[in-house]
């Protein structure tokens, strides 16, 4: 197969060489170009993202990872002049559709920055802020539910006495698995993960990682790592941008040991110039 | 392949390329100066290759650390990753090769004085050449990264086995006719097993140079025609 | 002279000269309010704080000032404060680049250097002048437009140092822009904005020329903003110039009043944003 002309990839076959039976794609992107202003930032990217995975996106900086990220849950539409053309479509609904609610696509599609943002309150309410957006839940069900995302995020036993301290308080990787925390109490059906560990040492690393593999049994996971052995770690597929184009998808297990592409090959083994 | 960004991952990956060659050039004299100290009874240069051994394995252990070291700095993936893997099986594959070519000079060494016709080595050193010249192509192969000629050499395999079945049969033949012959011929039915094992190997270091070269894995099965296990041949009462 | 030489030289003497000039101005700074404490402390007494404007040597007090600036500090706080932090928040949150966002920075940067006599003679045309008296409405509403460039500049200053990060973490769960602002955004800068707020309070608190054309002052007892107001800056004016020995050492004393509580605003606000660091 030559893909070097062609970015319409179908990975259905490396999908079915890494996973279980692959049933529709939970996020599919169609013809997909973005606009920094006159900036063509991603061209015609097709993309099949499948659920219940980790699908990772490497790539230089600049080179469109991010903001595919970023275009998932509608986040470009918070700055003027960034301008999305083509499909992405979400269980079959359209994304891009100016119809669908920005409020409503960020709560179905959740995302962690690469730097921990909590909220400047307690470690509490910033889980019960993102699920009173949403839900209306009594005491005693929103107990439950801080209780049940810290649970997921594996950092219960670290804040189960100190839930109504601040949050400003906790080390970086406490701060970044509480936002992991914070994006699930909303239950999500996507997490999106913008480079989450760059900012963090190697232990927290770890169990950021440890708990990806977790989150994937229950959520469709898209990671956007610069840390080639993480994605090599963690992802079940791996997708590799260069220059606004989407280059090359694969297994991981396929992609960081017999590329097919020339340009992923330099990439992964440090050959750019 | 352009030059990575830390040329110093060059450096390390040339140089380990260029142990492993210079092993395979050690490894393949080792293997024709037994084949010849066998067929010329020289007994001075069974006792060389006796020697000369332990550089080699000295190598292998040399190759092995470095190639650790390497993983464990650069962390490789891709191309790299399979350099370094090959450079690793590829240096197990020559310390076995020339153990066994140790192992025929110690039987030259034990058959000194034995009385040796020499129509007896005739089929032994007529196996070596083949063996040796599929040894050398696979070397080539891993220098040059043609995977082309790897793949010839896997083919080729079976042909060694044949002739090793044949000689088989030849040995036994020989010792049926004349009960002298035997001890000479169960030690050369070594050595022969001893090259044919060495073809083995060759054919290891094939299967590495593909997956080197393509990052695909030989899982086919590979040609057998070595069927002396299956062989039997009676006893004429 | 080495080179060497001459550079510790070339320092010695800067730091000689700025040192000193630096004690000089706390000098000064100590003596206005030695002579403060000196000259109002002993002109301070009960009678300050219980007895209103009286004729000279009739043993009067400052209650009837101390009360009309409260109110008016308080009723311009009430109408100034919304008005800076909507101003500040919109050219922090969506302002930012666009040409009313740079046009209203601008006319505030100009308010607030503005002389705040202008600010009076303003008021004085806009309310005093139509009304047809002078009140303290007028001077509330004076002192608000003291406040609010000063709010507005701390507000957005404020607001641009919360990451952007935090927003879009806000956003990423759903939330609607005016929930990102008023729970996140602001109470990140919760510290800074009540600091500029304070500022504001202290800046107001010690102005005379805006209230002298619009709330004018009054001698009597007056809780009602509708009629002329007094104040402690212009109660300070008034005794100051008076060649009453009494009425001058109250001056002494409503200026240290004023003094201690700007400098206690001053205070409280770099507590406040000590903590939000």
């Amino acid at each position: 197969m030559n893909f070097a002309t062609d970015t319409s990839i179908d990975i259905a076959s490396a999908v079915n060489r890494a996973t279980a039976p692959s049933a529709e794609p939970k996020l599919k992107v169609e013809g997909l170009n973005f606009f920094y202003g006159d900036n063509h930032a991603l061209k015609n990217i097709n993309f099949d993202i499948p659920e219940k995975r980790v699908t990772a996106m490497i790539g230089p900086s600049g080179c469109g990872k991010s903001t595919l990220l970023r275009i998932f849950n509608r986040m470009f539409q918070l700055y003027p002049g960034q301008r999305a053309e083509g499909k992405i479509l979400f269980d079959g609904v359209d994304l891009l559709s100016k119809d669908l609610d920005s409020t409503v696509v960020r709560s179905r599609i959740g995302m962690v920055f690469q730097k921990p943002t909590p909220f400047p309150m307690s470690i509490y309410d910033n889980i019960a802020f993102g699920v009173k957006l949403h839900e209306k839940l009594s005491k005693a069900q929103m107990d439950e539910r801080v209780e049940w995302c810290l649970r997921k995020a594996a950092i219960w036993e670290e804040t189960k006495d100190r839930l109504h301290t601040s949050a400003l308080g906790m080390s970086g990787g406490q701060q970044q698995r509480l936002c992991i925390a914070r994006t699930i109490a909303v239950r999500p059906e996507v997490i999106l993960l913008d480079e989450p560990t760059s900012a963090l040492d190697p232990i927290s690393t770890s169990k950021i990682e440890d708990l990806i593999d977790e989150l994937k049994q229950e959520f469709t996971i898209v990671i956007v790592t610069h840390n080639m052995q993480q994605a090599a770690r963690c992802a079940d597929i791996t997708s590799f941008f260069y220059l606004g184009e989407l280059i090359e998808v694969a297994a991981s297990n396929e992609i960081f040991t017999n590329p097919r592409e020339a340009r992923t090959r330099d990439y992964i083994t440090g050959r750019f110039g | 392949m352009t030059e990575h960004i830390v040329s110093s991952f060059d450096n390390d990956l040339k140089e380990l390329s260029r142990r492993v060659v210079e092993m395979g050039g050690q490894s393949e004299r080792l293997v024709a100066d037994s084949v010849e100290a066998l067929v010329k009874r020289d007994t001075e240069l069974a006792q060389k290759v006796i020697v000369l051994d332990g550089p080699v394995d000295l190598l292998q252990r040399e190759i092995e650390e470095k190639a650790i070291l390497t993983i464990a700095r650069r962390q490789p993936l891709a191309g790299d990753l399979r350099e370094i893997v090959a450079a690793m099986r590829i240096a197990n594959d020559l310390e076995r090769i020339g153990d066994l070519a140790k192992n025929t000079s110690k039987r030259v060494l034990a058959l000194t004085g034995e009385f040796h016709p020499q129509k007896l080595v005739r089929g032994v050193e007529h196996m070596s050449g083949l063996v040796l010249e599929q040894l050398k192509m696979v070397l080539d192969s891993y220098a040059s990264r043609e995977d082309a000629r790897a793949l010839e050499v896997w083919r080729r395999d079976g042909d060694v086995d044949v002739l090793y079945t044949s000689l088989f049969r030849e040995l036994l033949t020989y010792m049926m006719e004349d009960p002298r012959n035997i001890s000479l011929c169960t030690h050369l039915l070594f050595c022969a097993k001893n090259i044919e094992r060495i073809g083995d190997h060759a054919t290891n270091i094939a299967e590495t140079v593909h997956y080197l070269a393509t990052g695909q894995l030989l899982t086919d099965e590979r040609p057998k025609q070595d069927t002396t296990s299956l062989t039997s041949m009676p006893f004429p009462a | 002279m080495s080179s060497l030489a001459r550079r510790r030289a070339t320092d010695y003497t800067v730091k000689v000269i700025s040192t000193g000039f630096a004690a000089l101005s706390l000098v000064l700074l100590a003596w206005i309010l030695w002579t403060l404490v000196a000259r109002g402390l002993p002109a301070l007494g009960p009678h300050v704080f219980t007895k209103i404007t009286a004729p000279p040597g009739a043993g009067g007090g400052l209650l009837n000032a101390i009360v009309g600036s409260l109110i008016q500090i308080s009723v311009a706080l009430v109408i100034g404060t919304p008005i800076g932090l909507m101003c500040g928040t919109f050219l922090a949150e969506h302002g930012k680049n666009t040409q009313i966002g740079n046009a209203v920075r601008f006319v505030n940067d100009v308010l607030l250097s503005a002389p705040s006599i202008l600010i009076g003679l303003f008021v004085y045309q806009l309310m005093v002048v139509p009304i047809g008296g002078f009140s303290g409405w007028a001077g509330s509403f004076a002192l608000a437009i003291i406040i609010i460039p000063v709010v507005v500049r701390t507000t957005e200053d404020m607001l641009n140092l919360v990451p952007i990060g935090l927003r879009e973490a806000a956003f990423a769960l759903g939330a609607p822009a005016w929930k990102v602002v008023t729970l996140v955004t602001w109470r990140a800068a919760r510290a800074g904005i009540v600091t500029g707020i304070l500022l504001a309070v202290a800046r107001a608190a010690g102005e005379t020329a805006p209230l002298l054309f619009t709330s004018l002052g009054n001698n009597g007892w007056s809780l009602d903003l509708g009629v002329p107001m007094a104040s402690l800056p212009i109660a300070i004016y008034q005794y100051a110039a008076s060649p009453f020995e009494d009425w001058v050492a109250l001056a002494w004393a409503g200026a240290l009043i004023i003094t201690v509580g700007v400098l206690t605003l001053n205070i409280l606000s770099r507590l406040v944003l000590a903590k939000m660091k």
